[in-house]
């Protein structure tokens, strides 16, 4: 079976797809990508990068300048770069782009992780299971 | 019976187009006003979110993909960002207003002020979101909100002139006391109100979340035309109790004790104990739907984990949305603003959510990487079309009309 759609179109089959890790767990958009040359000049995607302040960058003007602001501020004073997701990690593209390997190998998402101890985390019942 | 209960999750969805806090009191005003001669507005309506809930509840069951994630994967960031911004609004005007509604209809039990209820109203439907299960929750405020059907019952009881509505249904145009913006304001109000995107956001989340796959497909389309048909069938209901009471004498309808009124004339006490129990169960419900939407749509823009399936601090940014949803509704409502004419400013922000949210399902419904052998046949492409145009001269024609009535008074 194919796993990616070829010819791979980065626009088309990539950018603003969902992420979905190897249990079906969602990680993100793609928002932007990480391109590099092979050594005879062809162009191919070594990663993917996830998260508002990649999305910011991607779009630029007010808007993006906009979004990046906002992301930094909910990140906190400590300037991570954006979630790298390595292109070898994508099993398969199709109407999401799926991953080999589960969401905790992964850093969780700064905005997420306070979310979770300081807010959602503390009111009763946030552990129990959906269903 | 299993049967039965599958298709709760098309009726909830439907109650939050058709019969919640806002349309119950359009549709009977609709009545009051211009007895049947807006009803085909509401037909349109119905066979509209028919064609497109259905594209959308397709895509989601066979691919897995909620209608957000359409938006923003066919629209690009910028005009999703725009939708967004629009859905959302929408989203939150309504959710205020379901929660003041659920708040009105426990005043009518009680007598107590209804902004005395806004707070319990909304922890109470916040608690059912937090911690009831997605399909119990879709099953009991579902079912319950069939408590409207007593308007059709009451509608037999009051003995109308069928003949008058007929005649009324079948004229293009305002009655004598009535002008043509007026006319068009209240047709563009019952249309977008029937297409609202939450419904589709809320219809295929609610699909993912019942982890609907290929084989579903059957449960899928019988979600859709029984579920719209039905709220399309109670708002015409609505429509026609008001038309029968209140347009001979002229009177105007603004409160939703006007609304039940013709419930209790032709049915009594009982009659009236169940329409309260309805309008409870449909603002509840439609609560309960915007609630969450509010939540899909950001969380499913920005890729965020969501939804019921999960723990809630695994969707911890998805929660907080919600909760959010909730405090600023409670502080909306708490300005005193009338909950029933909230849902009439978000009319505005429909004509930017409305094309921006059925382009991108009508062109992912025909994708192949999608759908496979399931997409679209003609028949769908032909009425998808032909609604998109309908939806584009609504959403245009939207804030013109309104500006041009005062909000139709």
């Amino acid at each position: 079976m194919r796993t990616h759609p070829d010819p791979l179109r980065v626009d088309f089959h990539l950018l603003d797809r969902q992420i979905v890790d190897l249990h079906g767990a969602l990680v993100g958009k793609v928002d932007d990508v990480e391109l590099d040359l092979t050594p005879d000049g062809v162009p191919h995607v070594t990663a993917l990068l996830v998260g508002q302040r990649a999305l910011g960058h991607r779009l630029g003007g007010a808007l993006g300048r906009w979004l990046t602001s906002v992301a930094e501020r909910l990140h906190g004073p400590e300037r991570r770069p954006p979630l790298r997701i390595a292109f070898s990690h994508v099993a398969r593209i199709g109407s999401a782009v799926h991953l080999s390997v589960p969401a905790e190998l992964l850093d969780t998402p700064p905005l997420e992780n306070w979310l979770r101890t300081h807010l959602i985390g503390r009111i009763p019942g946030a552990r129990h299971e959906g269903r | 019976m299993k049967r039965l209960l599958g298709v709760t999750l098309g009726i909830l969805t439907a109650i939050g187009g058709f019969v919640d806090i806002g349309d119950l009191v359009a549709n009977s005003e609709t009545g009051a006003r211009f007895g049947m001669r807006l009803a085909w507005v509401v037909v349109l309506g119905v066979v509209g979110i028919c064609v497109y809930a259905e594209m959308a509840g397709r895509v989601a069951a066979v691919s897995g993909r909620p209608v957000f994630d359409l938006v923003r994967e066919r629209l690009g960031p910028r005009v999703g960002l725009a939708n967004l911004l629009g859905s959302y609004l929408v989203t939150m005007l309504t959710l205020a207003a379901e929660v003041g509604g659920v708040a009105l209809a426990v005043e009518l039990v009680t007598g107590v002020h209804y902004l005395l209820w806004v707070p319990v109203a909304a922890f109470v439907i916040w608690v059912v979101l937090w911690r009831v299960r997605f399909e119990t929750m879709e099953r009991v405020f579902g079912l319950a909100g069939l408590a409207l059907v007593v308007f059709v019952v009451a509608l037999v009881g009051l003995g109308p002139s069928w003949g008058d509505f007929a005649t009324q249904a079948t004229t293009l145009g305002p009655p004598g006391e009535e002008d043509w913006g007026t006319y068009g304001f209240f047709a563009v109000a019952l249309f977008a109100a029937a297409m609202t995107p939450y419904e589709v956001f809320f219809f295929s989340s609610g699909g993912v979340e019942e982890r609907w796959t290929r084989k579903d497909l059957i449960t899928e389309r019988v979600n859709v035309f029984v579920g719209f048909p039905l709220g399309g069938l109670l708002s015409l209901a609505i429509m026609a109790c008001a038309a029968t009471v209140y347009l001979p004498e002229g009177v105007r309808v603004d409160t939703l004790g006007q609304v039940a009124l013709p419930v209790a004339l032709s049915l009594g006490k009982l009659g009236l104990a169940v329409v309260i129990l309805g309008f409870f169960a449909a603002t509840f419900g439609a609560a309960l739907e915007t609630g969450l939407s509010a939540g899909y749509t950001i969380a499913q823009y920005f890729g965020w984990q969501w939804g019921k399936r999960v723990r809630p601090r695994q969707a911890a940014r998805f929660h907080t949305v919600v909760l959010v949803g909730f405090l600023v509704a409670v502080a909306l409502l708490l300005t005193t603003v009338d909950p029933i004419a909230v849902t009439e400013y978000s009319l505005v922000f429909s004509a930017l959510a409305l094309p921006l949210t059925y382009l991108p399902i009508l062109v992912v419904a025909n994708d192949r990487d999608y759908l496979g052998d399931r997409v679209n046949g003609r028949a769908a492409n032909v009425l998808g079309v032909f609604y998109l145009v309908v939806i584009l001269l609504a959403a245009l024609a939207a804030i013109p009309l309104m500006l041009l009535t005062g909000m139709g008074s």
